[in-house]
C-alpha cells in the first residue's frame, strides 16, 4: 500500500505528463493499469493537491476536471528559489552545499587539481 | 565588587573574544574543537552578565556566601519570602537586566527554530512531490537545472542531490559530496547553525554573536570535510567543491563568496598536521574555563572564605 506522499507525487507526474486537464476518472483509470487503487483515494489526494495550491479545478458536470497550476519546472524552480533566497539568513533550513567561485577562481583550482593524480578511478 | 567584574567581562568579551577567536591559526585544522570554544564563548559572556545582574540584585551580605548564597538569594527574590518593598531600587534594574537577557535568548532561540521547522516542512513537502529516491547512491534526486546537493535535517532526513549536479560529477565525486551532506546530518549541525543563529539575532550588533554565527556557518562545512575525507580521498571532495561553486548562475545572491570554497579545497589538497594532544588539551580547557569561569568568580568570596577556613583548621592541627 504506498504511502499518500507517494500518491501525491504520482498523480502530480501524472498530470505533468498530460499536459493537458483530467478529471478524477481519467487518473484512476490511468493508474489502475498498474495498481489497484480506490477511486475515493485518487480524489482524496486530489483534493488534497487542490488545497496545497498545486491543482487548480472547475466544476464539470457533476466532478471536477483538474490542471497542474505550475509546470513540474517552474514549480521546482519556485520552491528552490523561494527556500534558497530565505536560507541566506537562515542556514539551518537546509544546510548546503553551495560556494561560489569566480571564473579565474575556479581555473585556477582546476589547474591545482590536475597536479593531483586522480588515483586511478575517477 | 563581584557584579562590576562579571558585567566588565561581559562587555569586554563581546568585544574581545572574537578577536582572541579569530586570531587561532589552528581553528581551520579543528573545526569541531573551534565550534566548541565559539559556543563556550558565547555561553560565557552570557553567564557572565547573568550571574552579574544577580550579583548586583543580592544583598551584599549573602553574596559573601558564594554560590550558595547566590542561588539563595535568588531564591528568596522569587519565592514565597518576596517582598518588592525590601529589594532596593537597584536590585529592581539588575533583576530587569536578567530578565531581559533570558528573554532575548528565548525570543532568538525560539524564532530560529521556529521558521527553520516551517520552512523545512515546505521545503519536504516539496520533496515528497517532484523528488525521487534514488536506491543506488541513498539520496533524494531533484530534477534542477542548478547543481547543488544538500540535507534536509529533520525527524526524516533527507540527503538530496539535483539532476545538474548528477550531470556535472562523476559517480566517485557524487559519492565525496554526500557523504559530505550525511556528516552534516549526523553531526547535527543544523542544531549548531540554529543555536548560532539564535544567538546572533537575541543580541544583534554585539560582535561575538555576528561572528560566532558566521565562523559557525563556516567551520561547519570544513567538519564535514573532515568526516567525509575518511572514507574518500580528499581529492574527490576538493573537485566536487570546485565543480559545484563553478558556474553557479547569479540568480541566488548567496552571501557567502567563494573564500569558503578555496579553503575548503587547499585543506582537501594540502592536509595540516593534525594538533597534537597538548594543543588539544589546551583547547578543551579554554572551553571549560570560559563555561566555568563566570561561575567560579561569582562564587569567589564564598571559595576564599572556604579556603581561610580550612587554613584555620589546619592551624589548629
Amino acid at each position: 500500500m504506498p504511502t499518500l506522499g507517494e500518491l501525491e507525487s504520482t498523480i502530480m507526474d501524472r498530470l505533468w505528463s498530460y499536459r493537458r486537464p483530467a478529471s478524477v476518472r481519467d487518473v484512476l483509470e490511468d493508474l489502475r493499469g498498474d495498481r489497484e487503487i480506490a477511486y475515493t483515494t485518487v480524489m482524496t489526494v486530489m483534493d488534497k493537491l487542490h488545497k496545497k495550491g498545486l491543482l487548480k479545478r472547475h466544476p464539470q458536470g457533476k466532478a471536477y476536471i483538474y490542471e497542474t497550476v505550475l509546470s513540474k519546472e517552474a514549480y521546482t524552480a519556485g520552491q528552490m528559489r523561494e527556500t534558497l533566497a530565505r536560507s541566506e539568513n537562515q542556514a539551518a533550513t537546509l544546510v548546503h552545499f553551495l560556494e561560489r567561485l569566480t571564473p579565474e577562481e575556479s581555473a585556477a583550482l582546476e589547474a591545482a587539481l590536475q597536479v593531483f593524480p586522480p588515483r586511478g578511478r575517477s | 565588587m563581584i557584579a562590576v567584574v562579571l558585567a566588565v567581562y561581559a562587555a569586554a568579551g563581546t568585544a574581545l573574544l572574537p578577536r582572541l577567536l579569530g586570531w587561532a591559526r589552528w581553528r581551520d585544522h579543528a573545526p569541531r574543537l573551534a565550534i566548541s570554544l565559539w559556543l563556550a564563548a558565547c555561553g560565557s559572556v552570557i553567564l557572565a552578565a547573568i550571574f552579574a545582574a544577580i550579583a548586583a540584585a543580592a544583598p551584599s551580605h549573602r553574596i559573601g556566601h558564594g554560590l550558595t548564597g547566590l542561588a539563595r538569594a535568588a531564591l528568596a527574590l522569587l519565592g514565597n519570602r518576596f517582598d518588592p518593598a525590601a529589594i532596593p531600587v537597584r536590585a529592581w534594574f539588575a533583576i530587569g537586566a536578567a530578565g531581559l537577557i533570558l528573554a532575548a535568548l528565548a525570543q532568538g532561540l525560539g524564532g530560529v527554530l521556529y521558521v527553520t521547522w516551517r520552512e523545512r516542512r515546505r521545503h519536504a513537502e516539496m520533496l515528497a512531490v517532484v523528488g525521487r529516491h534514488d536506491h543506488r547512491i541513498g539520496a533524494t534526486v531533484l530534477d534542477y537545472g542548478e547543481p547543488m546537493a544538500y540535507c534536509l535535517p529533520g525527524r526524516r532526513p533527507k540527503t538530496v542531490i539535483t539532476t545538474a549536479a548528477l550531470r556535472s560529477l562523476v559517480p566517485d565525486h557524487v559519492a565525496a559530496v554526500l557523504a559530505h551532506e550525511r556528516a552534516h546530518l549526523r553531526g547535527r549541525h543544523h542544531l549548531l547553525l540554529a543555536v548560532a543563529q539564535g544567538l546572533a539575532r537575541a543580541f544583534p550588533g554585539l560582535p561575538l554573536f555576528t561572528r560566532a554565527g558566521s565562523e559557525i556557518a563556516r567551520l561547519v562545512e570544513l567538519r564535514a570535510d573532515d568526516v567525509a575525507a575518511r572514507r574518500h580521498p580528499r581529492v574527490h571532495i576538493a573537485a566536487a567543491v570546485v565543480s559545484l561553486a563553478t558556474g553557479r548562475a547569479p540568480a541566488f545572491a548567496l552571501g557567502a563568496g567563494g573564500e569558503n570554497a578555496l579553503v575548503r579545497v587547499s585543506r582537501m589538497l594540502n592536509p595540516a598536521t593534525p594538533l597534537r594532544l597538548r594543543e588539544k588539551l589546551i583547547g578543551v580547557a579554554a572551553v571549560a574555563v570560559l563555561l566555568t569561569g563566570p561561575a567560579i568568580i561569582a562564587a569567589s568570596p564564598g571559595l576564599m572564605g572556604a579556603v581561610m577556613h580550612h587554613c584555620y583548621t589546619l592551624a589548629f592541627f
